[in-house]
């Protein structure tokens, strides 16, 4: 899925990227190292995954993480990862709603 | 610290509190009937891994929040800014009330912060669910085969080197912050990468490119590093059947 319009145009949303599970990049927003990115991004959710399945939490729907400086969210989209780095983090929970959304309308 | 952990506990929705520390033992918990000891262990050794994961993007970190169907977990760092720590991981079902709770994780929170600089955090084996039989409980070192961080990786190494490097030329590999000298020595690096991914997943291109800059820190990435590169990849694999495979399978350049 392309990364949602809505998404792009928040001037929060430093940088974003689409990737696979697999740490493959679909889609890179403002962030030269998409690779590395989705590397990252794509064994996160898979640890995470893990620990949830584990703890029998059901699916990975979304990871957030925040700093001092800059907070980041993954949401899980079927098959791809959509992630999102948002500064400052205060903004981090409104930048999670609209993904969250986004990803609903996406798939009703 | 049971205490503290004992108060989350008590809150509507929570199964489970556990502190695990930077290498992903676990310390301490308090848990329901189903999240037993073992299990928590299992547990803390997988999320150590997302801390590290996390570090690579965002190495002084404060909280990780993560959304499942049924329930959530939320991770809050218990060092200091910048520095590797303490973990606490409360498992939560639908029913939290996300708000009450985060008021009251981050009371927790400044309290083990506070246990752990008083120096009275201490790995404990008293750490127990509410209804566990006692003989479920094991030893607080013993954590399950494959559960904790890999040897050799040091997350805090590559957090604070490797996400910034950029020493970088193009190359079709995927790893496109490695300079190679040529695209004999890019293509090996390929290879190095797909390999390693067979073993640890994804995460693999970042070890190639941490790797590269460790065996060949002034020069482009040649063929003459390949071997120290190679073992410096192994060090990577925990099991040693995967490492042995892993370093035969890139024998011949």
């Amino acid at each position: 899925m392309p990364i949602p319009p809505l998404i792009a145009k928040l001037p929060e949303v430093k940088s974003a990227v689409v990737s696979d599970r697999s740490g493959g990049v679909l889609e890179a927003l403002r962030q030269k190292d998409g690779e590395s990115v989705a590397a990252v991004v794509g064994f996160l959710s898979g640890a995470i995954a893990e620990a949830g399945d584990h703890l029998g939490l059901g699916a990975l729907r979304l990871v957030s993480f925040t700093g001092p400086a800059r907070g980041g969210v993954v949401a899980v989209a079927g098959a791809e990862l959509v992630a999102a780095f948002v500064e400052p983090p205060g903004s981090l929970s409104s930048v999670e709603r609209l993904l969250t959304s986004a990803l609903e309308r996406k798939e009703t | 610290m049971e205490a503290i952990l004992q108060g989350l506990l008590d809150l509507a929705g929570v199964g489970a509190a556990i502190v695990f520390d930077a290498t992903g033992q676990m310390v301490d918990f308090r848990g329901r009937a189903i999240y037993d000891r073992p299990l928590c262990e299992q547990v803390s050794g997988t999320l150590n891994k997302a801390v590290d994961t996390v570090r690579l993007q965002q190495e002084e970190w404060e909280s990780i929040t993560a959304q499942f169907a049924d329930g959530r977990l939320l991770l809050q760092n218990l060092a200091a800014p910048g520095a590797r720590g303490h973990v606490l991981a409360v498992v939560a079902d639908s029913t939290l009330n996300a708000s009450f709770a985060t008021v009251a994780i981050r009371v927790a929170t400044q309290k083990l912060r506070k246990a752990i600089a008083g120096g009275t955090l201490e790995p404990s084996a008293s750490g127990s669910g509410t209804s566990a039989p006692a003989g479920s409980q094991t030893p607080a070192g013993s954590r399950p085969p494959g559960s904790g961080s890999q040897p050799g990786y040091d997350s805090r190494t590559l957090a604070s080197t490797g996400t910034t490097w950029s020493k970088s030329s193009s190359s079709s590999v995927g790893l496109s912050r490695v300079a190679s000298a040529n695209p004999a020595s890019a293509a090996f690096l390929a290879r190095c990468a797909k390999q390693l991914a067979r073993h640890v997943g994804p995460i693999a291109k970042v070890y190639v490119e941490e790797a590269v800059r460790r065996v060949s820190p002034d020069a482009p990435f040649a063929l003459a590093s390949a071997k120290s590169l190679v073992e410096d990849l192994a060090a990577q694999i925990e099991d040693p059947a995967d490492r042995t495979e892993f370093m035969k399978a890139l024998e011949k350049p």
